[in-house]
């Protein structure tokens, strides 16, 4: 097993040193399949009940010929208490949650200081792809509370700390306000302007936070910072802005015009904590991509198998990196469209893909539901 | 010929249809005896290519042949009633008379649901003005087409008005319930607590159907062997495809009672060659993603939670059996999937209903069971008990109540003079 285990983290050290887009997918797929079926393997040594699910997959892992045929955990496989580990207790440093909205159970995964090592890794060398490897001040649309927590940390926190190596001063935005709500600090944002005006800057939030308690409050008061080397990335989601109808040009646009930069500098990148170490900003041409450690399948709800190109379908996101959880093949309840299977314009290697919507919250339909009635008695 | 599903924008335009109805309906008698005639000639048209591939339509048929018709209608109205005739009981006469207009509100999920309701109020003489699910228009129009085909004088298709709109459009849902003498209404737990809050009038009479879910069980000596076992799974499988299992008369869980002469494993490898063999009739053609999620994640949560639990699945989402023993009735996924739980007794589990389950479809062998059963059931709020393989055809009652009465008057006439004998 230690023989196994060393040979999985050479495996995945000699990925994340690859160059990340460059690979053809056919040696992508080789590579990656040998070693996510080398991780199932260690999975089912360490957890049981991870065994008993693999061992009634419709297809032996360990004789599976392509990724997309391996056992994948559903998302909401996640959202429990315990979180599902590989690791024992004392070997986790910081448990990461997901954003779930009110009354939702967020998503918890478990790191050890290994997986989170390749966490920063991978995501910094993401990053580094797609905004260059230079530090620049790091400007933090969020409250500093957002990253206090030492061991338990949510997915705003964990977004924010992945991009401080490219950060040489942090300064955070945003405050709670008395009733818990956050509140735009002006005077530290006007600070942080006159400091570093004539710079490269980097900007992040998350995406309803920037619009919510970032755009939407300077722009009732009709200011304009002049920001022209700001560089904004957001991720998080649109539902919450959806439902305020704000569509992803309009939050282009209003970034953009807060920040006196072009829209193009706006990057909104797609990523979740069960999917650890790996994120999906948005190319040139609109389209994200996967590094070498990672996969997403697009697949047909109908069949779950992989949609043609130009098809939507139930993403499936796949890391090599987490030895600490199980985030290995993870099926998302996240729709996508396959734009093609290589050859984007931006020269990236693999698939490209575009998230398109989140499924609708998943109920029972029609006179044979139940669920909420006994949810109600249940919360009685 | 006017599309026979008409999309309403103006609340006038349904109060106005409403009226129209209400006033056909109460301007003559219309008997019983009448309605299932031209229903019969309805149901044998019921066939071709726009209404083959409709679901549930082959139970369509089933319900309205005059022999499936006239023993419910005796049976809630009386043999006057078939007759729309006043009948004499010690001394005073009664007869049934129509409310006027029933609203139906059928659920979308069921595509023969709104006709199921509109025949029930037109037994009892009623206009029947009826909300069609939007994702329900073209199936109706396809079935009330062939009504239109048969009924060439118009008695019954002047008594229907199928009526499409949004379902947010709470002026036209709140001018619908207040021009209606009757409601029938189906669906999920959010649709109906929505509709039965309405503005209906102060005598309007409400009938609730739903929601429910339904349950199957068997006992050992059904499954032991494998010609019985074979038989009985191939039924299951057919009651779980129908509707894709969203109807609240679909089996989503099958209680088995554990024997000792029997291998449970032996049951499951059967059921999942019914399953397959259903499957291969019976392919999905569509499916919403969230079923989807929600299946994968049935299953890995099933799985995960106990290492004694045991699963049978393809790749695709096509169908799922979750096996392993417990006599509580877990939360039901839907989508084809079905929990297969062990008990020592399938009493022990009965006894637990909650009152949310509508059917029970059993398969039990020894009849003195079987009464004991059905006793237990009858206690813990189940309102049908059926064999397996029938478990969605539709008969009166349903969902512990009759379909025509409440949407009747019983008027009781007292002679001012001695009644001749």
């Amino acid at each position: 097993m230690t023989d196994t285990t060393a040979d999985i983290r050479r495996q995945i050290d000699a990925l994340l040193a690859a160059p990340l887009f460059s690979t053809a997918p056919p040696e992508r797929e080789e590579r990656l399949l040998e070693l996510l079926r080398s991780e199932l393997t260690y999975a089912c040594a360490r957890s049981p009940r991870l065994r008993h699910y693999f061992a009634a997959w419709p297809i032996d892992f360990r004789t599976a010929d392509r990724i997309a045929d391996l056992p994948y955990l559903p998302v909401g496989s996640f959202k429990t208490d315990p979180p599902l580990t590989l690791v024992d207790p004392e070997k986790v440093v910081r448990t990461v949650s997901s954003s779930a909205t009110t009354g939702q159970t967020p998503s918890r995964v478990a790191l050890d200081a290994e997986t989170s090592r390749r966490m920063v890794k991978g995501v910094t060398g993401i990053m580094r792809d797609f905004i260059g490897p230079r530090r620049r001040p790091y400007l933090v649309i969020d409250a500093p509370e957002t990253l206090r927590s030492e061991t338990e940390i949510g997915a705003r926190g964990a977004a924010i700390q992945g991009l401080r190596p490219f950060a040489i001063d942090v300064v955070c935005c945003l405050k709670l306000g008395s009733n818990g709500t956050l509140v735009l600090r002006e005077d530290v944002l006007l600070d942080f302007i006159e400091t570093w005006r004539d710079q490269e800057i980097l900007v992040y939030g998350f995406t309803y936070v920037v619009w919510q308690h970032f755009v939407a409050p300077l722009q009732a008061k009709g200011v304009k910072l002049a920001m022209p080397k700001a560089r904004l990335l957001h991720s998080g989601g649109w539902k919450r802005l959806q439902d305020q109808a704000v569509t992803r040009d309009t939050f282009r646009a209003g970034v953009a015009e807060v920040l006196g930069c072009l829209e193009e500098r706006v990057l909104d990148f797609y990523g979740m904590v069960e999917n650890i170490g790996i994120v999906y900003p948005d190319c040139e041409h609109g389209n994200k991509h996967v590094p070498a450690f990672g996969d997403v399948i697009v697949r047909d709800p109908l069949t779950l198998g992989p949609v043609a190109a130009g098809q939507e379908g139930l993403v499936q996101v796949c890391s090599a990196l987490p030895t600490s959880f199980p985030g290995f093949l993870v099926l998302t309840d996240d729709i996508a469209q396959v734009i093609c299977y290589d050859g984007c314009p931006c020269g990236r290697r693999g698939i490209a893909f575009r998230f398109v919507k989140r499924v609708p919250k998943v109920e029972l339909r029609g006179c044979g539901n139940v669920e909420t009635i006994r949810q109600r008695l249940a919360a009685a | 010929m006017p599309d026979p599903v008409q999309t309403v924008e103006s609340v006038e335009e349904i109060l106005g249809r409403a009226r129209r109805l209400r006033e056909q309906a109460l301007r003559s008698d219309l008997s019983p005896l009448q309605v299932i005639e031209i229903l019969e000639r309805w149901g044998d048209a019921l066939r071709g290519p726009t209404v083959d591939s409709i679901p549930g339509v082959p139970f369509l048929r089933l319900w309205l042949r005059r022999g499936t018709l006239e023993p419910v209608v005796v049976r809630e109205l009386g043999t006057e009633g078939l007759r729309a005739q006043w009948r004499a009981e010690h001394g005073i006469r009664l007869r049934t008379f129509p409310l006027g207009v029933v609203g139906h509100w059928p659920a979308g999920n069921i595509e023969i649901q709104p006709m199921l309701s509109l025949t029930c109020a037109l037994l009892g003489g009623n206009g029947s003005l009826v909300r069609i699910p939007s994702g329900l228009v073209a199936q109706s129009r396809a079935i009330i087409e062939k009504l239109c085909d048969v009924d060439t004088e118009g008695v019954l298709t002047e008594r229907i008005f199928l009526v499409a709109f949004d379902h947010e459009r709470a002026d036209l849902q709140r001018a619908m319930a207040s021009a209606v003498d009757g409601a029938m209404i189906w669906g999920g737990d959010e649709a109906v607590t929505q509709i039965r809050s309405l503005p209906f009038p102060n005598w309007a009479r409400i009938a609730v159907f739903g929601p429910r879910l339904s349950v199957a069980a068997m006992d050992e000596e059904s499954w032991r062997e494998p010609q019985g076992r074979h038989i009985w799974c191939q039924r299951i499988a057919r009651d779980v495809w129908q509707f894709d299992q969203q109807a609240c008369s679909s089996p989503q869980t099958l209680f088995l009672e554990q024997g000792a002469d029997a291998d449970v494993a032996d049951f499951v490898t059967t059921l999942a060659e019914a399953f397959r063999t259903e499957n291969r009739l019976h392919p999905r053609v569509t499916i919403h993603p969230a079923t989807t999620s929600a299946i994968c994640l049935s299953r890995a949560s099933w799985l995960l939670q106990d290492v004694g639990h045991s699963a049978v699945f393809p790749a695709s989402p096509d169908w799922t059996i979750l096996v392993g023993k417990s006599s509580d009735l877990p939360a039901p996924t839907q989508g084809r999937t079905l929990s297969v739980l062990i008990v020592e007794s399938l009493l022990d589990a009965i006894v637990k209903f909650d009152g949310t389950v509508q059917t029970l479809g059993l398969a039990i062998a020894d009849g003195d069971k079987e009464v004991g059963l059905t006793q237990a059931a009858g206690r813990s709020g189940v309102d049908r008990i059926v064999k397996l393989g029938r478990m969605h055809v539709f008969g009166s009652p349903w969902d512990g109540t009759d379909m025509i009465r409440p949407m009747v008057r019983l008027v009781r006439h007292v002679p001012s003079a001695d009644m001749r004998s």
